[in-house]
């Protein structure tokens, strides 16, 4: 299911619907997640699902931090390397593709992790917060921004694939996430509703869908048919609703690792 | 001081205090201090002059829009070359001059002072009129040398007046702004000649003119209150006679609070339906020239004019569509597109989040990835529809969908909302980066006679034929406005010379702007800024 998600992020059908910014909140959510997470200059940092790239890029050169983004999407991890190279910023960004749940780098190798509008999409949750923690040096922070929902309060045809795919189906109630990486042994220090984002994301998506449809919607080449849009505006219209109602949201999480206390 | 048993408690002032500029006496226009203040969540502009008293003018609608506007300032571009010099300081000079923070984004020509109209809201004080003056073809010709001079390939260039089509040489002048590396021309009218002239919409098409239409709304009363006869028959023959011919139109309008805001819903509904309108440009009347009695404290602001239209097409458009353009002083103007396809409407903002490349202070470090500068253009003084499609195409790519944005460009619809600055509402600080420059004749022999008694007191000592002068916000192109005397100003009435001077200057009139020799003696033509209103130095005392 995984692979398979990050596929769908890849493909030029998410693409056209996403766009470049695949999270909530844009650039200015990713800023506030930076100061909110202190982050200085020199820090080491790890981005978790990287996409193309935009949120690593940001760190470095807004904050000054380096930067490794992992994303599980080969096409991806090309698009941000290249990226990266024509900020002038490759030799403070790096990407490499790999699993959230199976992180390639050593123990306490960071300073901090970001994870934007990822962590809903990965099957084994605690596992994928086990690694956050583990990269962590002591005294590090995990910042993360994701969809919220309320239990039980989604439409059923959200939580199909296409619901899947827009990182509605497995989001947890904000609570959620907190026990999940209290388990992996991070403390929650912030907690904050961002609701605006996902509706402003849901209505971004709906605003593609119908410039496609205005254009391109069924001709040759284009990765969406008619059909597609149709049932995808269906999909949005139900998002749409559904974040109205207080059903789905949007939050951000601030959580560090305790430093270890001194040997008895 | 009297006794009190109970001491007397200190109270806060009713207004928070946001800044300290400089403005002119409505009245006698000289130039004075001034200061804005919030109230209640609006922005309000106010001044005192020693002859004429107090005057407080609101500016904004929307305190919380005016202060969040300011992230969107772009720093300016320098001119190629500057057309005046800076000897008294702004606004007395009032010249493209090395303080100016703007390079021109549209030039304005205006033609004549003459109309075919004698419209009760007119910021030109234009009519049917004698006395008025004409621009002959080397004027023009040398006017549109300074622009260039000034701008190298300046992006758009606009004829009004007066009323530019009724000029018999209109058309030698947009053949010749054609001639030169101008990009686009457009011509700014009441339509009368496009509805009864069978000749001239094919000979605009030929010439690739945009047109600029006055078009104030749908009510019987709009047009016999601001154009002083029913029109609505010609503008739709006008309009008409556009679309046969392939002349790609922006409506304008001029609104007036009370009086045609409750057709603004309709007015860009029509537009979009209409086929050779690409785009509606709204614009709070300037109480300058012409204008119907107004309170100054309680005119139309464009924060008023984008919740009218959000109230108006609530299943369209929203307040936040609506983006301040960093060029000139983003609270002189907001612009969206909107992607139109039969029951489709789609404003381009809610595909990209704007604030990520218009918002110059918090996005300092990041790669410029070109979306930002097709942005730019299209958030400009200088965006027409005809320019929009290369950049929106560009802007949009962001989203992936470049072939269909191609195709979606030619769905693009324009709204603007544009406010002009008058005596009431100047501020210094705005007017010092106004990049809608009137491009004016300086030698003595050009345009005419002052239509004011008192203009004709002087002719300056201007020596070079042509300059180019910031159009001060206050006096907008086709918005109309009108009445040279306030009639509710506050303060004591105006003496017959002193409203006479808020009427418009023609070019060269004796103006305290044009009251300097341009730098330049050679007889080539420079570009100034210039107030549409003559503002005074104050006496030294």
């Amino acid at each position: 299911m995984k692979a398979c998600c990050a596929t769908a992020y890849q493909s030029d059908a998410v693409a056209a619907i996403l766009g470049d910014s695949y999270h909530p909140g844009g650039l200015a959510l990713t800023r506030h997640l930076a100061r909110s997470l202190q982050l200085q200059p020199g820090m080491r940092v790890l981005d978790v699902a990287a996409g193309p790239g935009s949120t690593a890029l940001l760190l470095a050169a807004e904050f000054g931090c380096e930067v490794v983004g992992v994303d599980l999407g080969e096409r991806n991890v090309a698009r941000a390397r290249e990226a990266a190279r024509q900020a002038g910023l490759a030799d403070r960004v790096g990407f490499r593709t790999a699993d959230a749940e199976q992180l390639p780098f050593e123990d306490r190798s960071f300073d901090a992790v970001v994870c934007e509008c990822a962590f809903c999409t990965f099957p084994d949750k605690p596992t994928a917060a086990r690694e956050l923690a583990r990269v962590l040096r002591p005294g590090g922070r995990a910042g993360i921004t994701d969809i919220t929902v309320t239990p039980g309060g989604l439409p059923p045809d959200l939580t199909d694939l296409a619901g899947w795919v827009a990182c509605l189906a497995d989001a947890r109630p904000l609570e959620q996430y907190a026990e999940l990486l209290a388990a992996a042994g991070l403390r929650t220090g912030l907690a904050e509703r961002h609701d605006d984002a996902l509706r402003r994301m849901v209505e971004q998506i709906d605003a593609r869908l119908r410039v496609h449809r205005m254009t391109t919607a069924g001709k040759a080449g284009s990765p969406l048919t008619g059909a597609d849009i149709h049932r995808a505006l269906a999909l949005t219209a139900q998002a749409q609703r559904a974040v109205a109602a207080g059903a789905a949201g949007y939050a951000l999480l601030i959580a560090d690792k305790p430093k270890e206390a001194p040997a008895p | 001081m009297t006794e009190h048993a109970v001491p007397q408690q200190k109270v806060d002032r009713d207004e928070v205090f946001l800044e300290y500029t400089k403005s002119i006496c409505p009245l006698c226009k000289t130039v004075v201090d001034a200061q804005v203040n919030i109230r209640d969540n609006k922005v309000y502009l106010r001044k005192r002059c020693r002859e004429h008293g107090q005057f407080e003018a609101l500016v904004y609608g929307d305190a919380e829009a005016y202060l969040d506007s300011a992230r969107f300032n772009k720093p300016g571009t320098l001119p190629l070359v500057f057309q005046t010099e800076v000897k008294d300081g702004c606004p007395t000079d009032c010249g493209l001059c090395p303080e100016h923070k703007q390079h021109a984004c549209l030039g304005i020509v205006e033609v004549n002072s003459d109309c075919n109209l004698d419209c009760p809201i007119c910021f030109a004080d234009s009519g049917h009129q004698s006395d008025g003056f004409s621009l002959t073809l080397e004027q023009v010709e040398k006017m549109l040398d300074a622009y260039v001079a000034s701008e190298g390939e300046p992006e758009v260039v606009m004829f009004s007046g007066g009323e530019p089509s009724i000029h018999k040489h209109i058309l030698d002048f947009i053949d010749a702004a054609r001639r030169r590396p101008i990009r686009n021309v457009v011509l700014n009218t009441n339509g009368i000649r496009l509805a009864t002239d069978k000749r001239f919409a094919p000979a605009l098409a030929e010439r690739k003119v945009t047109v600029y239409l006055q078009f104030d709304g749908f009510d019987r009363e709009t047009h016999l209150a601001i154009r002083g006869k029913d029109l609505r028959d010609l503008k739709q023959r006008a309009l008409d006679a556009c679309a046969a011919a392939g002349v790609t139109v922006m409506l304008a309008a001029a609104v007036e609070r009370g009086l045609n805001d409750h057709e603004l819903g309709d007015i860009i509904r029509f537009g979009v339906q209409h086929p050779a309108v690409r785009g509606v440009v709204l614009q709070p009347v300037t109480h300058s020239g012409r204008h119907l009695e107004f309170d100054p404290l309680n005119r139309l602001t464009n924060s008023d004019v984008i919740e009218a239209i959000a109230a108006q097409l609530p299943e369209w458009l929203r307040t936040d569509d609506f983006f301040p353009v960093p060029c000139c002083f983003p609270t002189c103007r907001s612009i969206t597109y909107l992607l139109a396809d039969g029951d489709d409407i789609v404003p381009v903002t809610r595909l990209v989040q704007l604030e990520d490349y218009l918002d110059y202070v918090t996005n300092r470090a990041l790669p410029d990835t070109g979306i930002r500068a097709a942005l730019e253009k299209l958030w400009s003084a200088s965006a027409f529809p005809d320019t929009s499609g290369p950049q929106l195409e560009c802007a949009t790519c962001g989203i992936d969908l470049p072939e269909a944005l191609q195709e979606a460009t030619d769905k693009a619809f324009m709204l603007v909302v544009q406010d002009f600055q008058d005596p009431y509402t100047l501020n210094v600080k705005t007017l010092m980066k106004c990049c809608v420059e009137m491009i004016t004749p300086t030698d003595g022999s050009s345009p005419s006679a002052p239509t004011t008694p008192s203009a004709t007191a002087s002719r300056s000592a201007n020596s070079s034929p042509a300059s180019a002068s910031p159009m001060s916000c206050p006096t907008p192109p086709n918005s109309s406005p009108t009445p040279s005397r306030p009639r509710t100003a506050p303060a004591s009435p105006p003496t017959p010379a002193a409203a006479d001077t808020c009427r418009r200057m023609p070019p060269t009139s004796e103006s305290a702007c044009d009251d300097h020799t341009p730098p330049r003696g050679d007889g080539e033509g420079v570009l100034r800024h210039r107030l549409p209103v003559r503002c005074r130095r104050r006496d030294p005392r």
